[in-house]
């Protein structure tokens, strides 16, 4: 049953919209942003920044564009002279107890103060030098969160998150008029498991990540898609990385999976993708010692082993590698007896009460269902016992497990750990942040990653290591050049992505036919 | 950048006691009956506080929180807008006085100088050092007609000037 | 406590008739002046019956906005399918106004009366009297008054509870009342939606002030008719309103007139006049909020919605202010702004940072260092913080503003130039 829909026009732009819309979500429509503060598609309408100003026919005043629906005929002027003039007005109030901090604030860049300032404000302050300023010391709110009160415009996105969507009213607005500011009562700390948050819907730089502070410019960064490796919830996010170094985690909206918001685990979870430690070159086994080689040699190597076995081969994976990983690693074991097992860690679960569907998932792992719809087994303790009279262990990387192997160890990871020196080749691989990929959501959704930095030395997605060897072992299918082509081949032969298509993924995934619960 | 951070709560080096207990839990408890929402009944509840010990701590807050189902953030968030509750302690008597156009311009301010004198309060908002007054200057008190209105604590009192300042602040031991 | 004036031979005794009456306040002496008579009548009719009476009087809201009550209470559900509410407005803060408090203290039980009334007319079961903190008084009568109207089940199932406010002029916008009720601050609400829809609790309410609902079990015992009659000048404004007076006359207090009564005998006649020696400067009508009238224009303004308009000012709450030609209105006005810059609730931009800046402005032309733009800047920020908020305090703020360096620029120039001693240190 489709909405009714309503015609009206925005700045000459005519527009069909659902009944109940926004004025200021038709305006998207037509391309035009109508500067503002407090509103958020994500937060309860608050309507008191008074920055979405805009003219509408017919009525005597200017109205807020995040309050107003659209109604049948309704022309909508942004940019009359009136409202261009109403928002400068709300600018200049908001900026006469604003700091001159740019040069020291982490917001520069990315900034919507500064961006709608200069884009309709003042050029120039009637207010300073005659006044002194506001002056509030800035505050610590807890684990991550600072807040600078000087810069706070009072747009409450802060308050209204942790009270409607957090639903833990840890933070306040204290005092009144122009004494306010965001209070937190002095037993309370901003410790909730997804207040991070806050600190990206501040518009301003007065909600800062102490993790981020002062770390990188935000016009140094670079920006790629990514979808988070901390559980299986599958949040979409932005990793931010400057010089090849992942900075920053943002959360990247998916009105289908987490809305506009990650959680703090998440968030904070990205250190391990700069490692230092990592293998940066295949190695072989000769003699007692592995050797640094080439890939070709390292193919050869391998394929050896896998030619000459017979018997068991049992591949030990990690639920954080990519879905066209998985399914290569086993088509690798074809005309073997083969079993596959992963195991994931788990925490407690922590949800946002005030979205359904959205938590910090008790799997701490991205890819557990993928791997499952692959075929690979939780029943990790028999997978283990197996290993130990299998003729091939591939053991994906998982550098904290102690397998014990009569037959061949093949490690393919990102870090060398000890045990993995008895492999008979040890092969690097790429991780999340360095290549393209997809991973399978604990509802069955299919999400793509994409590359945001480069992988060190000679490392290489892992798709692609064991699509090569698959091909190298004679495999059918030939070389696989794209991770298109990788979860195009795997889609066309596994029951449960049968139907999808890499293009089709884009950037909010789609549900694995046969996987899942349609979100 | 200096930064100011919360004190990490500590075990209360002094026992606390709580407000909400025998005849002030009673009377919360009837003006529960009143709203259909217990958060409803926080403003009276703040005033039940208030008229216990004077003025509301922030572990007061949290008691209220507790009672009413809110967090003690939201409480004081709510403290701190009205302006008639008291965040720390004030003088045993407390002494409002209006000086808004309609009182200002019939001499509210020789009043709140007066006071401030005859109190030995000395400045807005100080307690004297015999802890007896704190005098401040409010807004609009609904009395223009009787300038200067002054309340001490509850008493309501009209049409003070300068010069009956003395004899009032005698009545107030 | 000050005791009321004997009424003036010009004044209209309807509200204050019983003001000064000890007795009057009890529950057996407003019986005995015919006390609950009209509520036991109106509960006995149609809720709409005793809505068409209100709207045919022509009664409009005492508060301030004047909006026609009848009107206002037919807004409200026909069909009964949650519960409604019935606010009273009793957190009278407008600077000039102290007529409600009057009201309560002298004749709680004529307050409650109308409550009832009202909140059969829009079957409504509950009623909240949001009475300010600081009326103390006025809350220790009402709540002995409403202990023995309720003791003598003279409610029936409505049943009256009082709230009490704790220091908010903000608390005084129907919106913001609810939201105080409800336990929160005491912030406006953005409409869509309106209280008769949504309003307190979410449930449809209605929020009437003090003033206008005491005069209800007059109208319906006397008729609609006969206070439609009540009106001297224009037939949009009817009945009678307690004029609250103060500042620089002789004999400053609550005066009832007929809606349409010439000011100008209000504050000569009525009130003695201004002090000896000195003469009227400005005067502002309706409390506060509303534009300052010079004295041409106070002398020729007619007491009623229309006829106070007509002089580029409000009726708004009748808080009448007098300002004789002693004062100094550049500081007035400042004190004025200083009033709304301490009591903005912090929601609205031009609110929140427009009333401090404006507040600074003046003070620093009363310190001397006022400039000449000062006065422009002025004049654009009131532009600003007029009619783009959520709430009219901010455009309150200007009115004064405005106003004052209109009619009383020579004022503000005398400081900026010098010609005045300052008289703040910046």
């Amino acid at each position: 049953m489709p909405d009714e829909l309503v015609n009206l026009t925005i700045d000459g732009v005519p527009l069909s919209v659902p009944k109940g819309t926004l004025v200021i979500e038709a305006a998207k429509q037509a391309g035009v942003l109508v500067p503002h503060y407090c509103y958020h598609p994500g937060l309860p309408v608050a309507g008191l920044c008074r920055m979405c100003l805009v003219d509408i026919e017919k009525a005597p005043k200017l109205q807020i564009a995040c309050a107003t629906q659209v109604a049948e005929g309704m022309v909508v002027r942004t940019q009359s002279p009136q409202a261009k003039s109403g928002r400068m007005g709300v600018l200049e109030l908001l900026l006469i107890n604003h700091p001159l901090d740019c040069p020291i604030c982490d917001q520069a860049g990315e900034c919507e103060l500064q961006d709608f300032t200069f884009q309709e404000g003042r050029p120039a302050t009637r207010y300073s030098p005659d006044y002194a300023k506001r002056f509030n010391p800035v505050e610590d709110f807890g684990p991550d969160v600072l807040y600078v009160p000087n810069r706070c415009i009072l747009c409450t996105r802060c308050v209204r998150f942790m009270e409607d969507v957090a639903k833990e009213p840890v933070l306040n607005v204290s005092e009144r008029g122009d004494r306010a500011y965001i209070g937190i009562h002095s037993e309370g700390r901003l410790d909730h498991p997804w207040a991070g948050n806050v600190v990206d819907l501040c518009p301003v730089g007065s909600l800062l990540s102490k993790d981020f502070l002062h770390k990188a410019r935000a016009w140094e960064l670079d920006k790629a898609a990514s979808i988070c490796t901390g559980c299986s919830q599958g949040c979409n996010v932005t990793l931010d990385t400057r010089e090849n170094v992942v900075v920053r985690v943002r959360p990247r909206s998916n009105l289908q999976v987490n809305r506009y918001f990650i959680c703090d685990h998440g968030r904070m979870n990205y250190r391990w993708m700069n490692r230092g430690d990592r293998i940066e070159a295949p190695l072989v086994r000769r003699g007692s010692e592995l050797h640094v080689t080439d890939w070709d040699e390292a193919f050869d190597v391998v394929a050896s082993r896998l030619r000459g076995a017979g018997g068991k081969a049992v591949a030990l994976v990690s639920p954080k590698v990519s879905t066209e990983a998985l399914y290569f690693a086993r088509e690798l074991f074809r005309g073997l007896e083969w079993s596959g097992a992963f195991q994931v860690v788990m925490g407690e679960e922590a949800p946002l009460a005030g979205v359904p569907n959205l938590a910090l998932r008790a799997e701490r792992a991205p890819n557990g269902r993928g791997a499952e719809l692959l075929g690979y087994s939780r029943d990790y303790a028999a997978a283990l016992a197996a290993a130990e009279t299998a003729s091939v262990v591939l053991l994906l990387d998982e550098p904290d497990i102690a397998v014990r192997t009569a037959g061949a160890l093949i490690y393919v990871g990102t870090m060398l750990p000890e045990r993995a020196r008895d492999a008979q080749a040890v092969l690097p691989i790429a991780n999340v942040a360095e290549e393209e990929g997809t991973f399978v959501n604990r509802d069955g959704r299919v999400q793509r990653y994409f590359q945001a930095k480069s992988a060190p030395g000679m490392a290489r997605p892992a798709w692609w290591v064991f699509s090569e060897l698959v091909a190298t072992l004679g495999g059918s299918s030939g070389h696989v050049g794209t991770a298109a082509e990788a979860f195009d081949r795997l889609a066309a032969s596994v029951d449960g992505f049968r139907g999808l298509s890499y293009a089709q993924l884009g950037f909010a995934g789609a549900v694995a036919p046969a996987a899942g619960v349609p979100a | 950048m200096s930064v100011s951070t919360h004190p990490t709560p500590q075990p209360g080096t002094e026992e606390y006691e709580p407000v909400f207990v025998g005849k002030t839990l009673e009377q919360l408890s009837e003006i529960l009956t009143r709203y259909p929402t217990r958060q409803a009944a926080l403003l009276p509840a703040l005033w039940l506080v208030q008229e216990a010990r004077g003025w509301i701590s922030d572990r007061n807050m949290a008691e209220v929180g507790e009672v009413l189902g809110l967090t003690p953030a939201y409480v004081k968030g709510v403290v701190t807008f009205y302006t008639m509750y008291h965040q720390h302690p004030v003088g045993r008597h407390f002494v409002q006085v209006c000086t808004t156009s309609p009182c200002n311009i019939c001499g509210a301010e020789a009043v709140v100088k007066a006071l401030l004198d005859a109190t030995g309060a000395k400045e807005l908002g100080a307690t004297s050092p015999d802890g007896k007054w704190t005098v401040i200057e409010v807004e609009c008190l609904g009395a223009c007609g009787f300038a200067t209105p002054v309340l001490v604590n509850d008493d309501f009192i009209e049409s003070v000037t300068p010069d009956k300042v003395a004899e009032l602040v005698k009545r107030y031991k | 406590m000050g005791y009321p004036h004997k009424p003036h031979a010009k004044e209209t005794v309807l509200l204050s008739k019983h003001f000064g009456e000890a007795d009057a306040r009890t529950y057996k002496g407003w019986v005995k002046r015919g006390g609950y008579e009209m509520l036991a009548q109106a509960l006995t009719m149609e809720p709409v019956r005793v809505i068409d009476v209100v709207k045919e009087s022509g009664l409009r809201g005492r508060g301030g906005a004047g909006f026609p009550t009848g009107l206002k209470w037919s807004f409200m559900p026909k069909e009964k399918k949650k519960p409604h509410y019935l606010c009273v407005n009793a957190d009278e803060s407008e600077p000039g106004t102290f007529k409600d408090r009057e009201i309560m203290r002298w004749t709680p039980h004529a307050l409650l009366e109308g409550s009832a009334i009202a909140a059969h007319a829009i079957q409504a079961e509950v009623v909240y009297i949001y009475i300010r903190g600081e009326f103390t008084e006025p809350w220790a009568v009402m709540e002995r008054a409403l202990a023995e109207a309720t003791a003598a089940g003279v409610f029936g199932a409505i049943k009256i509870h009082l709230h009490r406010g704790a220091g908010a002029y903000i608390c005084g916008e129907e919106t913001a009342l609810m939201n105080s009720i409800e336990g929160k601050r005491g912030n406006p609400r953005i409409k869509p939606p309106f209280p008769a829809a949504a309003g307190v609790f979410g449930m449809p309410t209605t929020i009437n002030n003090v003033e206008t609902l005491a005069a209800v079990p007059l109208i319906l015992k006397k008729g609609a008719a006969w206070y439609k009659g009540l009106s001297l000048a224009s037939p949009k404004s009817t009945g009678t309103k307690l004029f609250s007076v103060c500042g620089h006359v002789q004999k400053p207090g609550n005066y009832e007139v007929t809606m349409g009564f010439p000011l100008k005998d209000l504050l000569y006649d009525l009130c003695g006049g201004i002090p000896p020696g000195r003469t009227l400067k400005a005067c502002i009508p309706g409390g506060s909020s509303v534009p300052i009238l010079n004295r041409e224009e106070t002398e020729s303004c007619l007491l009623d919605y229309e006829g106070v308009v007509e002089k580029g000012s409000m009726l708004g709450s009748g808080g009448v202010i007098v300002f004789d030609d002693s004062t100094d209105m550049v500081y007035q006005i400042m004190r004025l702004a200083r009033f709304y810059a301490h009591e903005s609730c912090a929601q609205c931009t031009q609110c929140r940072e427009g009333t401090a800046w404006t507040t600074k402005i003046l003070e620093r032309i009363l310190s001397g260092q006022g400039k000449t733009a000062d006065l422009d800047l002025l004049l654009d920020l009131a532009d600003n913080m007029t009619g783009k908020t959520i709430c009219v305090l901010s455009d309150s703020c200007a009115a004064p503003v405005v106003s004052g360096i209109k009619k009383f620029k020579q004022e503000f120039e005398d400081y900026i130039a010098g010609r005045r001693k300052p008289v703040m240190v910046a």
